[in-house]
């Protein structure tokens, strides 16, 4: 994520472009090159926030960067529109509502799927530019004569029209579109875009609504490519119909890469880069026809050595030079405070104002679940009452994660209801049910594995503050109401508050598994589902995550699977039994422990069939 | 501040950014469009890159062709005849004095260079190329095209820059037609004229109400052929076209468009398929056995056609074209051409390459003739239409679209065992005058926009 | 009003192009299925494979040697490749192995048009199968018909091998679960390798193969790039029936549609895949797992 000094990242963007007219000049730029990088950067910089930040890899940007520009070209070459800045903001909003709809078929599939329909849809708005349309968008000619911006003041008129006034106007549109960019990736939505890229199953447990912001971001980068796609046309005079092909999308993606993705920048960076090559090697070294040879090996090398391209390569290197050890203490387990803080700050929600409900928190009737011929689950009758603290235990294959994934409403049951207060929620999605107020921590560890834990809790307690979606993409993060607070008190919680700052990839195992739990418990739920909690950890890790459940346990509902006999039976007030994915046997600790069916299925196992 | 001097610092001398500084200010000019400064050099207003880019003692021209893609190999031909043409300009070669008496050692004095770059045949990437070139280095001339969507962008763009453009290859009948522009010039032949020319030939050969299938690239030269020559055979002679098979441009494949031709009753294929994709067509046409069963025309001949299809599959074949080396022996600056070029390059020019050529001797002629590098007056002297001397004989321009009146060469393909040499590829027929083959200067649309 | 003759020459077109379809993408997907990778310079192996053969063709005069050196050479360009370049990627986003292989993709064409230049090359066809063949509704290239008949046979040689074989079981394996193969005590490594230098022949195999139907050049890759993933997207990914059924339905979704549009057809390849996409998730025959 950029630091957080605002301002001083727009402040160097805009000296910088007061500066490019007098330094690059002396680099061999001409005035249409820094125009043209300017186009590149601005059509980067959505790019960016779709694959840099949201990690949607999409080939199919020059579909918008073409609508864009051909919608404002249009206007202005076969319409008479007058005001050229009005051609482009229509041009764009065209492209955004297109970028909306496709994104809406697009993001129906992810990965590698999602890349190819982009590359469908790109090839389709070529071909429709090419031929059917070919009567408003010209064919293969495109559309010549885009004049050039001029805007009236009133007392006078500045007309753009020479090389140097149009970088005027380009780099200013440049900074807007910078400023805006770093507004959104620094607000709310731009925390929860990279949180999806990082572990989206994750991001959506937490209660968010994952693909409401996908789409945002695809809009996002839709209305960014068609500014950009009408400023070429004005650049040149002439929108080409090139803008529409898959090889725009394609040197768009590379010039990310080579710049380096995830920094808004890049794209800039890499379309410098580029254009300078191409015309370097074709005019003065006159390789001719071997340019793009020498370009796609620079591309692979940096590839393969540059991870995070140019901007990351930079950055490593001026962190290599200033040294490595400002961070704080080594990667032990610093020994926990054994008193555990109070836990009124970090009750359920504030903001559910339910009625009270009397009957069990959570209720699973009939549930049953079959992959194929097999029956992980069969026929489940299950209920916990409000405030209990319930432990769930079973020999391995008994289905007690494909229970829980239920539960959650990640995995749809083949048949039977689940009821959550007395709502049925078995047709709900994850994130509306987080939102409900029931949420799960996970057996193997799902974090946020490229941040802080302090940003690991902002995200899910974002979900908390604000719901399943929210567009405040121009709000800075640390202007949400509540959020402080809650994050705080979360990391005070599982004792994580002197360790916040430090990259996940540092925590000690067990820290690592306080911070899932603490994800868990920044959503504020009302009834927490614990899978394994104590897996992997050392005796005196057990104690303490004991206590700490004991602490989470107060004022809540909570369901616990777990194997450490000692540790459920000391926490659970009653306890359920699962066999062959069916209840084996349902009461206390004591009860339990002297059930033969109990033991036989944990010595045995025959006697059951 | 010594101790922070970087190395850009020491080049930026404070007259140098109080000029940038000048240069960006007066960029918010309220002055209107037409003059941004007041540098006047010798008796003309400065327009485009004048006086610019002849005020030193070189000119640069911008040629921006095609080196990879469809049409690759055809656009290497090209550059090689700027290249022969530029220089025998700067050496005041006895062909070029022989279409532009005036050039002697260089052109006004000046030593003319050459600045190529690759378009891949798209027009966006054309322009682009030509926009470095003349910010870069003010270009006086600009060429290239092998796509007509290349040269209706170039022209437009040489309308807005107030630079001169002469086309490459363009067979379009709008690029002096309804794209024609002020500032742009096309030498070579094109789809009306080859369709009126091999017209005749076809009908007096073949007879009347005849079934043709064509096949079409689709972009606006193969529409524009392809409706010429349908409407001349179809006019004049009855021929029924059975089915027009339109490909995109760069397929590979024709195998589908070939199973609706052959299945379409037609006696005669007419490809309009240019580049890389009329070889590949022929060659598929003749592994479904539509060649040699239907005769195949190519009204708008491509170089190095019989060369990579291999000469079988061209013999018998008529075609329309711009040039073709046998003409030497018709025309004695066809002969200083062809000699000139071969020993150069070791090969016998296509037209493509003598297109290029012609288009700069022209070019030299009439700035030479004019006295100047000031663009409109070299406008007006292309325009005064005066008749000179080229390797197909002589011709002048029409002033009221741009285009040069020169005819049409008809060939035929000859058979493998006909060539008297390797590149004896084909058969001049015809010289047909081009004046009678083009349509009436207003019937296309052309309106030639303003000098400045 | 359909031209009876036509449909059935379409249909038949529409066989053989798909049956080459079918061997380029079951290339891809085998690739795509075990090592996670989208392999994006398939099409410059498909490049390459012609190019190999046309070099070998011009030294010995015979096909077959062609054909075995065209494919021999893809399949160590491949197998090169993923030992010096991909192998480092596994650990990488998905989308470093787009680009890198994006970036290769490049690379391998331009570096061909560095030493061949654009012009085309043809590989004439051997002798033997020169010609036309009457086939009732049309008459038909023989060589056409005879690399059919080729394509079928190499894909028959396929399936053998991965269903037939020990290493085709533990390739197969591989594709449902290679942490598990790894876990079985196999050296996952030296398997990935040869699925990459196999996955890489198919596409060269059917380079040359091709190179006497449509002549070559360094740009013929890149169409057939983009038909191949729709393939394999409507096929399945990581399914070798798929990427032949797939393929099969490409190839007779292109035909039939040029049959009264030629404009439209590549198009409603698009359109069949995105349809796929939406209703069938995975494929016609795919399972979920890799995404």
């Amino acid at each position: 994520m950029l630091r957080r000094r605002f301002f001083i990242i727009e402040a160097l963007t805009a000296v910088g472009l007061i500066a490019a007219p007098f330094v690059l000049p002396h680099l061999g730029f001409s005035p249409t090159t820094m125009n043209r990088i300017l186009v590149w950067g601005l059509f980067g910089i959505g790019f960016d926030i779709l694959f840099g930040f949201t990690g949607l890899l999409s080939f199919g940007q020059s579909a918008l960067f073409g609508t864009g520009g051909f919608v404002a070209a249009y206007l202005l070459t076969r319409m008479d529109f007058s005001s050229v800045i009005g051609a482009l903001i229509i041009g764009t909003i065209a492209a955004t509502v297109v970028g909306f709809f496709v994104g809406l078929i697009a993001l129906r599939r992810t990965g590698i799927y999602f890349a190819m329909i982009t590359v469908a849809i790109a090839e389709v708005f070529y071909f429709v530019e090419f031929n059917p349309l070919s009567e408003y968008t010209g064919g293969e000619n495109g559309l010549p004569g885009v004049p050039t911006p001029s805007l009236n003041l009133g007392i006078t008129t500045i007309e753009f029209n020479s090389d140097w006034s149009l970088y005027v106007f380009m780099a200013f549109w440049y900074f807007v579109g910078i400023v805006i960019g770093l507004r959104i990736v620094r607000s709310p939505v731009g925390a929860i875009l990279s949180a999806i890229r990082d572990n989206p199953l994750r991001a959506s447990a937490v209660g968010h609504n994952i693909h409401a912001y996908k789409l945002t971001a695809f809009v996002i980068a839709a209305a960014y490519a068609g500014f950009a796609g009408g400023l070429l046309g004005v650049l040149q005079a002439f929108m080409p119909p090139d803008a529409f092909t898959f090889e725009t999308s394609g040197q768009l993606v590379m010039q990310t890469a080579i710049g380096g993705a995830g920094t808004l920048f890049g794209p800039l960076v890499g379309a410098t880069v580029w254009l300078y090559l191409s015309d370097f090697f074709q005019t003065t070294l006159h390789l001719g026809a071997t340019w793009k040879l020498v370009l796609g090996v620079v591309f692979v090398v940096l590839v393969c050595f540059l991870r995070r391209g140019i901007i990351g390569g930079l950055k490593d290197l001026g962190l290599w030079l200033a040294g490595r050890r400002w961070r704080g203490s080594p990667a032990e387990d610093a020994p926990a405070p054994v008193e555990v803080p109070r836990l009124a700050s970090v009750g359920p929600s504030r903001r559910r104002n339910e009625k009270p409900f009397l009957g069990p928190a959570l209720e699973a009737r009939g549930l049953t679940k079959r992959f194929g011929g097999l029956i992980a689950n069969r026929d489940i009758n299950f209920s916990v009452g409000q405030g209990e603290l319930r432990g769930i235990i079973g020999p391995n294959g008994a289905g007690k994660s494909t229970f829980f994934k239920m539960l959650t409403c990640e995995m749809r049951p083949t048949s039977g209801r689940i009821f959550f207060h007395g709502r049925d929620i078995t047709d709900v999605k994850v994130a509306r049910v987080c939102q409900l107020g029931l949420t799960k921590s996970y057996q193997v560890n799902q974090l946020f594995s490229r941040l802080t834990p302090r940003q690991n809790i902002v995200i899910a307690a974002l979900a908390e503050r604000r719901g399943t979606f929210s567009l405040d993409l121009l709000r800075r993060i640390d202007r949400v109401p509540g959020l402080d607070t809650q994050v705080e008190a979360t990391l005070a919680m599982v004792s994580l508050t002197a360790r916040a700052d430090v990259p996940v990839v540092e925590l000690a195992y067990g820290e690592k598994r306080r911070l899932e739990i603490g994800l868990a418990l920044a959503t504020s739920p009302s009834l927490l589902l614990l899978d394994e909690p104590l897996a992997g950890m050392s005796p005196h890790e057990r104690k303490e995550t004991v206590l700490l459940l004991k602490n989470i346990a107060r004022g809540r509902t909570l369901v616990v699977v777990e194997h450490d006999m000692d540790a459920i039976f000391e926490l659970a007030e009653r306890i359920t039994v699962l066999h062959e994915g069916a209840i084996l046997a349902e009461g206390t600790p004591a009860e339990i422990q002297r059930n033969s069916l109990v033991q036989e299925a944990y010595l045995g196992g025959m006697a059951a069939a | 501040m010594a101790h922070c001097q970087s190395p850009f610092a020491r080049t930026l001398s404070r007259r140098a950014m109080l000029r940038q500084a000048a240069l960006v200010t007066a960029g918010f000019s309220t002055l209107s469009s037409r003059f941004t400064s007041h540098a006047w050099a010798g008796d003309h207003p400065a327009i485009g890159t004048y006086p610019a880019g002849s005020s030193g003692d070189t000119v640069n021209i911008g040629a921006a062709v095609p080196r990879t893609g469809s049409y690759a190999v055809q656009g290497e031909d090209e550059l090689k005849g700027w290249q022969l043409a530029v220089e025998h300009i700067n050496s005041g070669d006895a062909l070029i004095r022989a279409i532009a008496p005036k050039v002697t050692k260089g052109l006004l004095g000046k030593k003319v260079n050459l600045l190529a770059a690759d378009s891949g045949a798209k027009p966006n990437q054309a322009v682009q190329e030509i926009q470095t070139f003349i910010n870069q280095h003010k270009i006086v001339l600009m060429t290239g095209s092998t796509s007509s969507a290349v040269a209706v962008a170039l022209n437009k763009f040489a309308q807005r820059e107030k630079v001169l453009y002469v086309t490459g290859i363009s067979g379009s009948n709008d690029t002096t037609g309804k794209d024609c522009v002020r500032y742009g010039f096309r030498q070579n032949f094109y789809g009306e004229t080859a369709a009126n020319a091999i017209g005749p030939l076809l009908v007096k050969q073949f007879g009347k109400n005849r079934k043709a299938a064509f096949m079409t690239p689709d972009y606006t030269y193969g529409h524009t052929v392809t409706k010429s020559v349908n409407d001349y055979l179809g006019k004049n002679a009855g021929w029924e076209m059975v089915t027009n098979q339109v490909s995109p441009l760069g397929t590979q494949d024709f195998s589908q468009y070939l199973t609706n031709i052959a299945n379409s009753g037609a006696e005669f294929l007419i490809n309009v398929n240019w580049g890389r994709d009329a070889v590949l067509s022929i060659q598929q046409a003749k592994q479904f056995g539509i060649l040699p069963k239907m005769t195949l025309v190519v009204p708008y001949q491509i170089p190095f056609l019989a060369k990579e299809t291999g000469a079988g599959l061209t013999a018998g074949v008529l075609a329309a074209t711009d040039f073709w080396w046998t003409l030497q022996d018709k025309y004695p600056l066809a002969k200083m051409f062809v000699e000139a070029f071969d020993k150069k390059y070791g090969y016998k020019p296509e037209w493509g390459a003598n297109n290029a050529y012609m288009s700069f001797a022209i070019w030299a002629r009439m700035v030479s003739e004019a006295g100047s590098f000031y663009p409109p007056d070299i406008i007006k002297q292309y325009e005064k239409g005066e008749t000179f001397p080229s390797t197909v004989g002589d011709v002048h321009f029409r002033k009221e679209d741009h285009q040069l009146v020169r005819p049409v060469v008809i060939v035929r393909g000859k058979k493998p065992s006909d060539m008297k040499n390797k590149e004896d590829y084909w058969e001049v027929l015809e010289v047909v005058p081009g004046e009678a083959l083009m349509q009436k200067p207003d019937a296309f649309g052309c309106n030639l926009g303003d000098y400045t | 009003m359909v031209n009876w003759p036509n449909f059935i020459s379409q249909l038949f077109n529409g066989l053989v192009l798909g049956a080459l379809l079918a061997l380029i993408s079951s290339g891809l997907t085998i690739i795509y299925g075990t090592l996670g990778v989208l392999n994006l310079a398939h099409g410059a192996m498909f490049m390459l494979g012609g190019y190999a053969g046309w070099v070998a063709y011009t030294y010995t005069g015979s096909f077959i040697v062609a054909l075995v050196a065209g494919s021999l050479f893809v399949m160590l360009v491949g197998v090169v490749m993923e030992r010096v370049i991909i192998r480092h990627f596994y650990a990488r986003p998905h989308e470093d192995q787009l680009l890198v292989t994006f970036g290769l993709g490049i690379v391998f064409v331009e570096t061909v048009r560095f030493f061949f230049g654009s012009l085309s090359q043809s590989v004439p066809a051997p002798p033997p199968l020169v010609g036309i063949t009457p086939l009732g509704f049309m008459f038909y290239p023989t060589y056409r018909l005879a690399l059919l008949g080729i394509v079928i046979v190499a894909l028959i040689v396929l399936y053998l091998v991965l269903y037939r074989t020990r290493i085709g079981m533990i390739v197969r394996a591989g594709i449902e679960d290679s942490a598990m193969v790894d876990a079985l005590g196999i050296d996952v490594y030296k398997v990935f390798m040869l699925v990459f230098g196999i996955g890489a022949m198919a596409a060269g195999f059917a380079g040359i193969v091709n190179a006497p139907v449509v002549s070559i050049a360094p740009d013929v890759g890149e169409a057939i790039l983009v038909q191949t993933f729709v393939v394999v997207v409507i096929g399945g990914v990581g399914s070798f029936p798929g990427a032949v059924l797939g393929g099969l339905i490409a190839g007779e979704i292109i035909s039939i549609t040029s049959m009264f549009n030629p404009g439209y057809s590549y198009v409603m390849l698009f359109v069949a895949m995105t349809l796929v996409l939406v209703l069938r998730p995975y494929g016609l025959l795919g399972t979920a797992g890799r995404e």
